[in-house]
């Protein structure tokens, strides 16, 4: 009878957990490995500390030259593009000038400082392979690339004829199968506040939380989520989780959540079918079904 | 796609558990073997380190990784290292298989507990549970698999491979046999 076989790693910055039923052993670790290999590939395409990430080569190169890209790296781009656009940039890419002005990334290696006027309508995707930046911008993928490699990964395990299959990226995850799952969710208060959350099939959730995640700078606590359009630290004290049919939507769409008002929140996620709880010590738990 | 929410809604509804996920992934002889296929044997080793050395590798009180080698026969096959971190909430314990020369073959998580030591280092947030606990009717937090939240920085335990590969270089490269 084939077992459950479950794997931690850490990757991505995280503990990444790839759990898969319904193989035979040997296969099952073999499947596994190949699952985490992709989720090496999307961590080392699109590192922002990587030298030789895609993401490297784009900060690196003259503005306005066009740079090729890995195919994963060009599809993350064109679902944020995406994301952004519904948005109205809540959700954008090229925060990454804050997120280094504030010290949560390292300057990167790159002949130009950002625009300030720079936004995701100055990337361009010039053909499949090709990326071209119209502006001197930095960008970073934190806030959608781990999504991503939950979806390749999972998809390795569902091609491999896995029955049930769950991929978590530190709280980013997706599951498959027919089993309904309960998921618990981790409170923006407490460390150790965990209520059962959402029952799953076949879907992906993703949480994003301002108070575990920020830092202190310069002897003052900064937030680490950046409100894409007007450039503020957002979420500070409260977290937001998401759900979607794809992990990668689910991981963008938080940053729209905790950024975004209520009601531009609930455009967006229903224009992609996707499905919202918020928590802060205020309010408790809401949950941001459509109106309509 | 289905979804179905559990979340108590508003602030009134105290469905907030302490608990503690865990999981074990892999016991250290499923780690050696999965690394090191072909080996017949697993030969401890104890590594020893002077104070000078445990404050240059800024280890942790306690620090005492184990140590395996890997042999076919006569012929070395590498080292597994046996390692625990201890992060902000999570004790995590992890095998790190080197290849002979010390280049990292793989790095598996064998044990994941969270919510380590939180009673003594948020007393305070620990009593305002005190007498809830016990009678929380959510049947569901006794059984957790799965958590959605905030990303939990795997920053320790790359920290922990670093001073692994520290007890290479000064123990194992040169070690006999």
């Amino acid at each position: 009878m084939a077992d459950v076989i479950q794997r931690m790693r850490p990757w991505l910055g995280t503990f990444v957990e790839i759990r898969a039923e319904g193989l035979v052993e040997a296969e099952s670790a073999r499947v596994i490995e190949a699952a985490f290999a992709e989720i090496a590939v999307v961590h080392r395409r699109m590192s922002f500390h990587a030298a030789d990430s895609d993401l490297a080569r784009l900060h690196r190169a003259p503005v306005g030259a066009g740079v090729r890209v890995d195919a994963r790296t060009r599809e993350v781009l064109e679902c944020a593009l995406r994301i952004a656009a519904a948005s109205d940039g809540c959700f954008d890419p090229t925060i990454a000038a804050q997120q280094v002005g504030w010290g949560f990334l390292p300057r990167p290696d790159s002949p130009f400082a950002p625009d300030p006027c720079a936004s995701w309508r100055d990337i361009e995707l010039v053909d499949d392979d090709c990326v071209r930046l119209r502006r001197p911008l930095w960008l970073d993928l934190g806030g959608i690339a781990k999504g991503y490699a939950v979806d390749r990964a999972i998809e390795i395990l569902i091609a491999a004829g896995a029955t049930q299959a769950g991929v978590n990226a530190g709280g980013d995850l997706r599951l498959f199968g027919s089993r309904t799952e309960c998921i618990h969710l981790r409170t923006s208060g407490g460390f150790h506040e965990i209520v059962p959350g959402i029952e799953l099939t076949n879907a992906a959730v993703a949480s994003s939380a301002g108070l575990r995640t920020r830092r202190r700078v310069r002897g003052r606590w900064q937030d680490t989520h950046v409100h894409g359009r007007e450039r503020r630290p957002v979420g500070a004290l409260s977290s937001v989780s998401v759900v979607a049919e794809h992990c990668i939507v689910a991981d963008a769409l938080t940053k729209v959540v905790l950024a975004a008002s209520v009601k531009a929140s609930r455009a967006v996620l229903a224009a992609f079918g996707a499905h919202a709880c918020t928590h802060d010590s205020w309010h408790g738990w809401r949950i941001l079904e459509d109106a309509a | 796609m289905h979804v179905r929410w559990l979340i108590p809604l508003g602030t009134g509804a105290a469905a907030v558990a302490q608990v503690a996920y865990a999981a074990q992934y892999m016991t250290i002889a499923q780690a050696q073997r999965a690394a090191f296929p072909a080996a017949t044997s697993f030969d401890p080793v104890q590594p020893t380190f002077d104070a000078a050395t445990l404050t240059e590798l800024a280890a942790p009180a306690g620090w005492s990784p184990r140590v395996w080698q890997a042999r076919s026969g006569d012929q070395r096959l590498g080292w597994v290292l046996e390692d625990r971190v201890i992060g902000k909430s999570e004790l995590i314990t992890y095998a790190l298989a080197l290849d002979p020369a010390g280049a990292v073959l793989s790095l598996e998580v064998l044990d994941y507990r969270e919510s380590h030591g939180g009673e003594i280092r948020l007393p305070a947030w620990r009593r305002q549970f005190v007498g809830k606990t016990a009678h929380d009717p959510v049947a569901l937090n006794r059984d957790i698999k799965t958590i959605s939240g905030a990303t939990l920085s795997c920053r320790h335990i790359t920290e922990g491979v670093q001073r692994l590969l520290q007890v290479y270089e000064r123990a194992l490269r040169h070690a006999a046999g």
